[in-house]
């Protein structure tokens, strides 16, 4: 094997003098655009131990050797109903969307089940709502129910689920909540709703995002300094523990920070720290690690339009986390040890383009299959293809997408074999060598004392500032080209459009009201109920803040019930922890 | 000319983030371009009130405002920032340039309310430099 390896190698070296460098020569370049790979770039490489078996650990083949999606192929093409992959009726929650008041919302979401997409809510929240302020707060100004629903108390989630009901009651269905600084408070009013409608916790299904840290690095809709976030990152992962066995904990993304600028590799390495750090933190609150990790998810790492290196990511990804859990704190339940995720590889959402944006349906396909090549669906729906033309993807442009996703199935019939790379020289090349710089930044964050340090110190957002900035002077600079927009961007091209419609999710007329609307209901609201109650309730959570050892949770319950708004509990907590100092470069 | 350019201080921006929005890579990478091109630049960071960005640029004495807006508010932050910018610097209007996710209808209304320069998504370093360079030139 070793002699075989050596002549290839001298092999390689005299093709690379006789072949490559005089074709090299004849284009005038100093460094050869391609690469080939031979065994001998793969020496000493163990299958078992860097890949394995599709469900087994180390998972870099992928987490199920039978993924339901195909498993379910068949019968769903036969069937020809509605079945979008990832969500609605395959029993998970619908279209993450949301805008406007809570009664708007919940029009839409009965809209969207006579269109037979009956999947629980997916919540777009505002960003009042994410940043802890009620709708009648100055700095909810023009933003209420703007990039998605108003919520501001129990009340509010009573109407939303108005929708939810009887065969679709939320014992029976999973709620997404894209809520991170407000992750406890919401979640503390879909128990608090729960109890109303005398349905056991322990029936509840569903995903809070609940990924505070990345929140520091990209998107920023933080409430509390660092810290005190990972308390209330601890109360809820152990409430949930103990009180939600259905529910997920957290939904950790890497697609945040991507899209804020930070590279592959750093994408990675923070996901990982991040992820390390809320294990800690359920570790250091005495929850057994297999109780608790098979409850965290991934929402998303980043995606690029870099077909080769996105599905060496997910390889390397999903080998690290396996690692961490099994080597770092000893988990044994292998399900504890995956990256349970909705997609795989996929393109970003920065990846798509303003300039002939129909074009973001070819990008989209090309992340579509990178996803059906390392471990996952084929998703070419991510985005939709209308995503840069703002707020509200048009039913079309949903349509052509989940269309991609069954073309790539059905026709090119990527699903067939599982980790089709596995054993490649350059595949496994490639993964070892992304793999080893994550390790390295990783080990870096670790001596920094882990991601709340490096969030703490900006590591990881000044990272992304400079990120960013490359990546774009890079663009300008045309040392990355982007087709339409830095090249073949020339009068002879041809603009392509094509028809919209964006349902009535996103009407202009109702988000245009919303805020009078919402602001009026609140008012009611707040002269109706027992305000002494909500004073009350409001005190005891205040103090709780202050014992580090006191869980939250049954506090923030209690407050939600007596229709204390989100704001008036975030206040609370406020006074004791502080608020979030935003970072300046 | 050379002697010129040197007698002249620097450009001062007062870039800011208004609103709840936190998506402010766009914010960044302008605050690096300019910065790159010789403009002194104070970022303000996140969720500005109004009142607060229009105290920094009196404050910091800068020769322009640049918002950066995502969330599709920039018609209500920009209509409340030129109006108590008016009634604040009076005549001495500093010029204000807004930036971020502006569908193209919305520029016609931009500078109706009297934003100066507006850069929807898609506008190009060099573009965007030669637009604050000439604020430069008309610095005395």
């Amino acid at each position: 094997m070793k002699e075989d390896l050596k002549k290839i190698k001298d092999l390689k070296k005299k093709w690379q003098e006789k072949i490559v460098d005089p074709r090299l020569k004849r284009y005038k370049l100093a460094q050869s655009p391609t690469t080939f790979y031979t065994p001998s770039d793969l020496e000493d490489f163990d299958f078992t131990e860097k890949v394995g078996f599709p469900g087994q650990y180390p998972f870099t083949a992928g987490n199920d050797p039978v993924p339901g999606w195909q498993a379910m192929a068949e019968s769903q093409a036969i069937a020809s109903n509605r079945f979008e992959w990832g969500g609605a009726s395959s029993g998970g929650a619908g279209k993450y969307a949301g805008f406007g008041t809570p009664e708007d919302y919940r029009d839409y979401l009965l809209r969207m089940h006579k269109l037979g997409r009956k999947g629980g809510p997916n919540f777009a929240m505002d960003l009042p709502t994410q940043c802890g302020y009620d709708s009648d707060d100055d700095r909810a100004m023009g933003e209420v129910g703007r990039v998605g629903v108003a919520v501001d108390t129990l009340k509010d989630f009573e109407v939303i689920y108005e929708a939810y009901t009887g065969d679709i009651d939320i014992d029976k269905i999973a709620s997404n909540f894209t809520a991170n600084g407000a992750a406890s408070i919401i979640i503390a009013m879909y128990a608090a709703l729960a109890e109303k409608r005398g349905i056991p916790l322990e029936k509840l299904r569903g995903t809070p995002q609940n990924d505070i840290l990345k929140e520091y690095v990209g998107r920023g809709t933080y409430i509390f300094p660092a810290r005190p976030s990972l308390r209330l990152f601890r109360d809820l992962l152990v409430f949930s523990a103990n009180r939600l066995p259905k529910m997920n904990i957290t939904s950790i993304g890497g697609y945040h920070m991507r899209e804020a600028g930070v590279s592959r590799e750093q994408d990675l390495a923070f996901s990982m720290a991040i992820g390390t750090e809320y294990l800690k933190t359920g570790v250091e609150a005495g929850v057994d690690i297999d109780l608790f990790a098979p409850k965290f998810t991934f929402n998303a790492f980043g995606g690029s339009m870099e077909f080769y290196k996105e599905i060496a990511f997910q390889r390397a990804a999903r080998r690290m986390w396996a690692n961490i859990l099994k080597n770092r704190f000893g988990a044994k339940n292998p399900r504890s040890m995956m990256i349970r995720q909705i997609m795989t590889a996929h393109i970003g959402c920065s990846s798509t383009t303003l300039q002939r944006p129909l074009n973001n349906l070819t990008r989209a396909v090309v992340g579509g299959m990178a996803g059906g090549m390392s471990g996952g669906i084929p998703f070419g729906a991510m985005p939709p293809w209308d995503e840069p033309l703002g707020l509200g993807h048009s039913l079309e442009a949903q349509q052509l997408g989940h269309d991609a996703t069954r073309i790539l199935m059905y026709e090119a019939k990527l699903g067939e074999v599982l980790d089709p790379w596995a054993g490649s020289f350059f595949m496994e090349t490639l993964t070892n060598e992304i793999e080893k710089s994550a390790l390295e930044e990783l080990k870096k964050i670790d001596e920094m004392g882990g991601a709340l340090a490096a969030i703490e110190k900006g590591y990881m957002q000044h990272a992304a500032s400079q990120g960013a900035y490359k990546r774009q002077k890079m663009i300008e600079n045309h040392e990355q080209f982007v087709v339409g927009v830095n090249c073949f961007a020339g009068p002879t091209e041809i603009d392509v459009r094509t028809e919209r419609s964006v349902e009535a999710v996103y009407d202009l007329n109702l988000t245009a009201t919303a805020e009078k609307r919402k602001k009026e209901g609140l008012a009611k609201l707040k002269a109706e109920r027992d305000n002494i109650l909500v004073e009350d309730s409001l005190n005891k959570l205040g103090a709780a803040a202050k014992n580090e050892q006191e869980n939250l949770m049954p506090f923030l319950i209690d407050c939600v019930k007596t229709y204390a708004t989100l704001q008036e509990m975030c206040d609370a907590m406020r006074k004791e922890f502080g608020t979030a100092e935003p970072t300046t470069i | 000319m050379e002697n010129k350019e040197q007698k002249k201080a620097p450009l001062r921006v007062l870039l800011g983030k208004p609103g709840l929005d936190g998506h402010d890579k766009g914010a960044k990478i302008i605050a690096s371009l300019l910065r790159d091109a010789g403009i002194e630049v104070i970022y303000t960071g996140l969720r500005q009130s109004i009142e607060q960005i229009i105290a920094a640029a009196i404050q910091e004495d800068v020769d322009i405002i640049a918002l950066s807006i995502l969330s599709g508010v920039h018609l209500e932050l920009s209509r409340k920032l030129l109006y108590e910018l008016n009634s604040v610097t009076k005549a001495d209007l500093i010029p204000v340039i807004i930036g971020g996710v502006i569908p193209k209808q919305d520029i016609k209304s931009l500078k109706q309310i009297g934003v100066a320069e507006v850069f929807p998504v898609g506008s190009s370093f060099d573009d965007i430099i030669k637009i604050f360079k000439s604020y430069e030139q008309k610095k005395v």
